[in-house]
């Protein structure tokens, strides 16, 4: 019974992995899958959702049924995260790893630290930048949108200390980036459509747009159109955030 | 040479953006190229509704090699390559014409955006379609 209990905490334990750290919902149900006919359990129902999981795994003695539920709160990406649960889920898949084993490992994945603050605004900074370049953008468009780049990703954490939503995050980012062009703007003139929009560009997760239709398309209705959701909102609030800051600027630009 | 500044910085765009996404490291310089070749491939096509879906596919299928020959899975490679597709500046316009009143254009503008997105979509349905199949038919042949 022990040892029936260990490995549901395992394969839990990894769906909430693949659910937390960007993982599609279907690849979260592969790898509960994977892993329970790697444990020698084939019999396992299994329906994830963006927000959270739940299983049943039928017994060896055919008469008692286990369930376990997971909730999803937080999504983040984080890929590294992600290709090492991968790396678990094959290696139990296989029949290498013990239900211990993998318990142990994935609870080592989950102490990971996550990149360090000063590197995630760097790095987005920088994307944003590029993005503002690749989209016709010139000297001086790349400076504005690195500092808007800065800017954004350096108030995200502070978004997360007083506990704003994800989202209502995105409608501020909008704003301040828009804020901060049409400021630059008033100084030196600048290209505002590269601008704007390439320092955004990092926080539309075109990804979740994307990922939204194709699970649809695959026939996963209730995540893909809860993805959809997220996706469509997200980008709203942003184009939300962004019209306010144009508006009280008079809108003609 | 107007083309190789677009699409040096698509890649090191999507190059950053891995890093943030916190990629492992021995998959940053591919989804970067990736990203580049993409946009080229886009570029080529006239940055239409067919140069979405074709530049989206031409990923999607580079990636899915990747992630063959690696030995990891495909959304490490696609996230970061994928992100310069993304029509923002679409977005950016059709939410200008939308402040400034001119609804017609912003309906446009929408509208193309949206062609876009689903042209993406779509592009990438097809390719993990195409490698789903791949897959199949080794593990009936093993």
């Amino acid at each position: 019974m022990a040892e029936m209990d260990v490995m549901l905490d395992a394969v839990c334990l990894a769906a909430r992995l693949v659910l937390e750290n960007g993982g599609e919902t279907y690849r979260a149900e592969e790898t509960v899958e994977h892993m329970c006919r790697g444990f020698g359990m084939p019999k396992v129902d299994v329906l994830a959702l963006p927000t959270g999981l739940t299983l049943t795994l039928a017994a060896g003695d055919g008469e008692t049924a286990h369930t376990r539920l997971v909730r999803v709160r937080s999504r983040a990406t984080n890929l590294a995260r992600l290709d090492a649960c991968n790396t678990v889920s094959r290696q139990v898949a296989k029949g290498q790893l013990t239900p211990d084993a993998a318990l142990a490992a994935l609870r080592n994945i989950q102490k990971t630290p996550p990149p360090k603050a000063l590197f995630s605004v760097l790095f987005g900074a920088l994307s944003a930048a590029f993005f503002c370049v690749m989209l016709g953008g010139k000297l001086e468009d790349f400076i504005v949108s690195l500092l808007c780049g800065l800017m954004i990703h350096g108030a995200m954490p502070l978004y997360n200390r007083c506990r704003i939503p994800a989202m209502l995050g995105g409608l501020l980012s909008g704003f301040l980036t828009a804020q901060l062009a049409l400021l630059c703007n008033l100084i030196y003139p600048i290209h505002l459509e590269p601008t704007i929009s390439g320092a955004v560009l990092p926080l539309l997760s075109g990804l979740a747009t994307t990922n939204a239709i194709r699970d649809t398309i695959k026939g996963d209705l209730v995540s893909g159109s809860a993805r959809i959701t997220e996706a469509v909102l997200t980008a709203v609030l942003l184009a939300v955030g962004i019209c306010i800051a144009l508006s009280m600027w008079g809108g003609n630009i | 040479m107007d083309w190789i500044v677009p699409i040096a910085s698509c890649a090191l765009a999507a190059f950053f953006v891995a890093l943030l996404l916190n990629q492992p490291k021995n998959t940053l310089l591919h989804s970067a190229l990736i990203a580049g070749a993409g946009y080229a491939v886009f570029m080529l096509l006239g940055q239409g509704t067919l140069g979405y879906f074709c530049a989206t596919l031409f990923i999607g299928i580079a990636c899915e090699v990747c992630a063959r020959l690696m030995k990891k899975i495909a959304t490490l490679f696609i996230t970061s390559a994928l992100i310069p597709l993304v029509p923002g500046v679409g977005l950016y316009n059709t939410m200008r014409h939308l402040v400034q009143g001119n609804f017609s254009s912003a309906v446009s503008c929408g509208t193309d955006t949206l062609m876009g997105i689903c042209a993406i979509a779509l592009g990438i349905t097809f390719s993990t379609i195409i490698f789903s199949n791949i897959r199949r038919k080794e593990k009936r042949a093993a």
